[in-house]
């Protein structure tokens, strides 16, 4: 099911789909909220982003209208899921949810390319010692309880 | 504005952890400031109410359970929200109905009783006040959160926790002299660097603690003051900003926009500059997040805010007083009082309540109060009246 749902979605990016695919799947695809097309993008070691067609601004898939211009036409635009972080936290009192992690930081990373910065959650840091402003990370997945899971390149 | 502002009474319950209800504490502030004002229910023409949980003890829709218990079912209220800075927010629409003329007299009231739902439950509720979908999400405490600040900060600025720690030791200093501070306790900057670290760089010291709590103001217009012929203060510049909700998209990670813009806004209608400030109550929530409001609000350049610390400029006896209460840090974070228990100290401080902790000769003071890693932000300009 998920290489299924990561073809439909690299056929949708190269705009296959308009020509290929049936109206429902065009439809299927078109009913995925933002968020789940992030997290979709996620899966694949990716994040989504959209270009404005008015002024060809890029921001993350989740904002609604240009941050520059408010138009509301985009085009997706996907990132390899690879940056360096910007900066970073590791934390001895984790929020509900979070118990079962042995140990894990948050962080903010630029994303390579990328005008803009994501955070997410990097498992297996047992302290901040070992990690520093700069450390590449990607994209590995997107779990339901974790959120953006990361890893150290 | 059709009307100028004044502040004519204000009450504090103790900031800590309290048995009482969210309702009790609510209208023991209440009645504190209606006494204090020298004014009756009856006198109130509507209630504002800032609260984020009051779900955790059972009471939503607060406004008209408190104003009901006040006396007054009859008069209007609504419940505001904003993270930590719900007060400010708050005060902000009470300012403003007053300015415009819709009323003469109103009651703001900030509430939050949250200590009962322990540390875990307290760290997960206050997680929602960020872009969860980014921060609280992916496992961001707000600890979390101004240590990530906090680490972009030492490193733009070649500061160190030390650094960190003088604003701890400076404002529990202060907290010690307000008999209404959570945590009245002095502490060394030893104390704080060998505190357990709850986020790194972050540790407990350099942290506010949960509180329950309550604080409410009596303001009017100034015929109204005026008539009533108690002591007041004057409302003379009202800001508000806001930023990028998460942290990730703010261009700066080392400065907090919205007080930025709040701030001026304040200065331009207080028509001051921030030379002119005597003291400020300002948001630190955590020790990083004073050093960043300190600069953001125009006392200090870009990265010297720790410098001027270390050297007491900050102290109650240097150049600019910063949060002679004690602050969130000391007095207390019952966060939706937290907004108006600054103003409260305000009040005190300029109608001579506010006993040894007193700036003496204050003629101006600033608060400033911001919601989760300062997304939304009130700036507030008051002048000592008489």
């Amino acid at each position: 099911m998920e290489l299924l749902a990561q073809a439909q979605q690299f056929i949708s990016l190269k705009g296959w789909d308009k020509e290929g695919l049936s109206e429902t799947k065009q439809q299927q695809q078109k009913d995925l909220s933002s968020r789940e097309k992030f997290i979709k993008s996620a899966n694949a070691g990716k994040i989504l982003a959209n270009k404005c067609l008015r002024c060809g601004h890029i921001m993350l898939e989740t904002i609604y209208y240009c941050e520059k211009c408010f138009g509301n036409k985009f085009e997706p635009v996907e990132f390899e899921g690879t940056g360096n972080m910007v900066t970073y936290t590791t934390q001895d009192v984790a929020p509900e949810g979070f118990e079962d992690t042995e140990s894990y930081a948050w962080v903010v990373f630029k994303v390579d390319n990328a005008p803009f910065r994501v955070s997410g959650f990097l498992p297996g840091v047992k302290s901040a010692k070992g990690l520093s402003i700069g450390t590449k990370v990607k994209v590995s997945s997107f779990s339901p309880k974790h959120g953006l899971l990361l890893q150290k390149i | 504005m059709k009307d100028k502002v004044c502040v004519l009474g204000a009450g504090s319950t103790k900031y800590g952890k309290l048995n009482d209800s969210i309702i009790e504490i609510a209208l023991n502030a209440s009645k504190d400031a209606i006494d204090s004002a020298g004014i009756t229910p009856n006198d109130i023409q509507a209630g504002y109410i800032s609260n984020v949980f009051g779900v955790a003890d059972k009471q939503v829709h607060m406004a008209p359970v408190i104003l009901s218990n006040l006396g007054i079912p009859h008069v209007p209220g609504l419940t505001i929200e904003s993270a930590c800075g719900s007060g400010s927010v708050m005060f902000r629409e009470a300012y403003a109905n007053i300015a415009a003329g819709f009323y003469d007299c109103v009651l703001g009231l900030g509430v939050e009783k949250i200590t009962h739902t322990g540390t875990t439950q307290s760290t997960t509720l206050f997680s929602y006040c960020s872009d969860f979908f980014y921060e609280g999400g992916n496992g961001a405490s707000f600890p979390g959160l101004f240590a990530s600040i906090a680490r972009a900060y030492m490193t733009s600025y070649k500061a160190n926790e030390e650094d960190l720690a003088n604003v701890a030791v400076k404002n529990h200093e202060n907290g010690i002299l307000n008999p209404k501070a959570h945590v009245q306790r002095k502490i060394t900057v030893d104390d704080v660097l060998k505190s357990p670290v709850v986020a790194s760089p972050l540790k407990l010291y350099d942290c506010c603690p949960f509180s329950d709590g309550a604080s409410a103001v009596i303001l009017c217009n100034e015929e109204f003051a005026k008539k009533v012929g108690r002591p007041y203060v004057e409302v003379i510049g009202s800001g508000r900003g806001a930023s990028p909700a998460a942290v990730q998209a703010r261009k700066d990670i080392t400065t907090i926009p919205s007080t930025v813009d709040a701030a001026k806004q304040a200065y331009k209608m207080a028509n001051i500059t921030p030379k002119d400030i005597d003291f400020a109550e300002v948001h630190d929530c955590f020790t990083i997040a004073e050093v960043i409001d300190i600069e953001d609000l125009g006392f200090f350049p870009k990265g010297t805010a720790v410098h001027a610390i270390r050297e007491g400029a900050t102290r109650r006896n240097g150049e600019i007083p910063i949060n002679p209460s004690g602050g969130l840090k000391s007095k207390g974070h019952p966060i939706g009082a937290t907004g108006i228990g600054q103003v409260v100290e305000v009040f005190e401080q300029f109608i001579g309540k506010a006993g040894d902790r007193e700036i003496k000769n204050a003629e101006y003071a600033l608060t400033h109060n911001f919601g989760a890693t300062g997304a939304s932000s009130a700036v507030h300009i008051f002048k000592r009246v008489g």
